[in-house]
């Protein structure tokens, strides 16, 4: 599959992009984007554009009927006597809410419906043949739109920032598309909300140079990431996954950490190049990673891992459904009962359960996805009941919480679950992951790094030792991110010609230590698929 | 105003609410926090707090948290 680390992308497509957007006149530049923009969406899926036309069509249409009904309702208001108005309001949200569940309908249905059949026709037909029924339905096959689930979660927040007025639905049906479809979004997020980016792409502003160049750093720093560390692993994380039962615990561990490293690596490298990307246009996209292996609990790794779709999840699932009337009035009976902490604990763990199950299946039709989500909820969950008998023991005992070493105890304990959770969302499947599971516990020993068996899986030595650089490079600059440090800012303060060597030597190295030609195979955009 | 700052003490009382601009953005107050607060504002003042407000902005400090309350009282 085309990456956005690809050199057809990189040297081929963005380049005429970026030339064509800076001569041809303001008036044609935006339609030139959208047309580039479709143009790799046709590229990457083909007639399946049709799919994401249809959803384009679909929130355009109903966010300018939800306009239409608050237009009306703030007629009625306005003409109404005050004890009226009430009733106004009430009947205006209920009809929108119906549009809502239309657009809804429209934008999840066509997602289910191509990427979730065949899982589910699949796990029916097992639930039959448990039961003894003897009816077995045909698996489907359907070829999925990429991005599919990036960009539903991006029309479906529109709708809803629609209905809850926090932005007015745009009559302009190219706006709206050109903001579903900015192609370095398309295939791995980060999911942007309309009010943040719309106007900003819209606007095409020429490209100026202070932007092109930090944007050119950025992208040369996430083809770093993809390609010395992501791709270079990648040959002994498919070997290790896919033969696990050869080899101890030791290794599987080391499976483990691998694909951890593998996918920040790919996934975050994706990110940079796309932010990167949009930085060059002079668009501020959102960022998706905030340094996530300094996090001391899970929570505090899900706001800095994946944040877009996090925040996605906290605004229109967690939120609503917490503050939902049901579940209000068990959060007063459990505070009463229970107290601050573990009372709204019952209720919000109801409305983290679903958000992890959508977070799981969002990743994926599998099993194995929605274990993942099962055990960050678990870990969530006990994190949060943990946490005022914990605080009481260091308190107890002495223990500064803000301790360098007891941060760092944290920080390492977050990683190992963390990587833990790794390896079942990386496993050919649950029954894989829980064997590959038992296989590290049961069979822990560290023979097969005595004995020279990590030196057998596709990377050598000097692999390692290239990938234990480049990770270390990435740990300083995201340290010296997180003390505050705008690396990029200093740099571009430097003479030109200091500029120009930092240019010349991110190139040299990817070209050095890149895992491209004979002997590697590049991995696949991980979320690409998702 | 004086009685949003004692419900804040009482949940939470390791801050002081009379300085804090950013008790959302830096991870002071988590989900559980504000969902036990909105509880308790809503019982307080007698107000309805929808989901839609529930925004970083509405309760990245005491003043942003009054602002909210006195909106909603108006809305009442």
């Amino acid at each position: 599959m085309i990456s956005y680390c690809s050199i057809e992308y990189l040297l081929v497509f963005l380049p005429v992009v970026f030339l064509g957007y800076q001569i041809l006149p303001r008036s044609v530049r935006r339609y030139f984007l959208l047309a580039a923009s479709y143009g790799f969406f046709w590229y990457l899926s083909g007639p399946l554009l049709l799919w994401h036309v249809a959803v384009c069509l679909c929130v355009w249409l109903i966010g300018l009927r939800l306009r239409n009904l608050l237009e009306e309702r703030d007629a009625a208001v306005k003409a109404a006597e005050r004890s009226e108005r009430k009733a106004i309001k009430a009947q205006c949200a209920g009809r929108m809410r119906r549009w809502v569940i239309l657009a809804g309908v429209i934008c999840f249905g066509i997602l289910l419906s191509l990427k979730y059949t065949p899982f589910f026709v699949d796990n029916l037909n097992g639930l039959f043949r448990h039961l003894g029924i003897h009816v077995q339905m045909k698996v489907p096959s359907f070829a999925v739109p990429i991005g599919i689930s990036f960009y539903t979660l991006q029309a479906m927040s529109y709708i809803f920032d629609v209905q809850q007025e926090k932005l007015e639905a745009d009559r302009n049906f190219f706006r709206l598309t050109m903001w579903l479809s900015f192609f370095p979004l398309l295939m791995e997020g980060p999911i942007a909300r309309y009010g943040t980016l719309a106007q900003k792409i819209w606007n095409v502003d020429r490209i100026q140079g202070e932007n092109f160049q930090k944007g050119l750093w950025r992208i040369l720093y996430g083809v770093m990431k993809k390609m010395i560390v992501a791709d270079r692993v990648n040959s002994a994380v498919e070997l290790l996954y896919t033969d696990f039962a050869k080899y101890d615990g030791g290794m599987v561990f080391l499976a483990a950490v691998l694909f951890t490293c593998q996918e920040y690596m790919e996934f975050s490298g994706t990110i940079d190049i796309v932010i990167g990307t949009g930085e060059c246009f002079g668009f501020v996209l959102p960022e998706n990673f905030n340094q996530p292996f300094f996090s001391k609990t899970i929570s505090e790794f899900w706001s800095r891992w994946h944040i877009s779709l996090g925040a996605w999840l906290r605004n229109y699932l967690f939120y609503p459904l917490s503050m939902s009337q049901p579940l209000k009035n068990l959060t007063k009976k459990c505070r009463a009962r229970f107290g601050n902490h573990y009372g709204p604990l019952v209720t919000s763990s109801i409305a983290l359960f679903a958000v992890w199950l959508f977070n799981g299946l969002w990743h994926g039709a599998g099993w194995s996805y929605i274990f993942f989500g099962m055990y960050h909820f678990a870990l969530i969950v006990t994190g949060s009941f943990l946490a005022p008998p914990v605080i009481a023991f260091c308190e107890k005992h002495n223990i500064d919480r803000k301790n360098f070493l007891y941060r760092l105890f944290q920080m390492l304990r977050t990683a190992l679950l963390v990587t833990i959770g790794e390896m079942f969302f990386r496993a050919l499947s649950l029954k894989y992951g829980l064997l590959m599971f038992a296989r590290m516990i049961r069979q822990a020993s560290l023979q097969s790094f005595a004995d020279g068996t990590w030196l057998k899986l596709g990377m050598d030595l000097q692999d390692y030792v290239i990938v234990a650089l480049t990770v270390l490079f990435v740990f300083v600059i995201s340290l010296l991110k997180e003390r505050g440090c705008n690396v990029r800012g200093s740099l571009y303060a430097k003479p030109v010609i200091v500029r120009a060597l930092i240019t010349g030597l991110m190139v040299t190295l990817i070209l050095l230590f890149g895992a491209y030609g004979a002997g590697y195979v590049p991995v696949d955009p991980i979320y690409a698929n998702f | 105003m004086e009685r949003l700052y004692e419900i804040l003490e009482e949940m939470q009382p390791e801050y002081d609410y009379h300085k804090e601009t950013a008790l959302i953005d830096d991870h002071l107050l988590n989900s559980l926090t504000v969902l036990a607060l909105i509880s308790e504002l809503e019982d307080e003042f007698d107000i309805t707090i929808p989901a839609v407000e529930i925004v970083p902005e509405n309760f990245n400090s005491a003043q942003a948290m009054w602002d909210l309350i006195t909106r909603e009282m108006r809305r009442r």
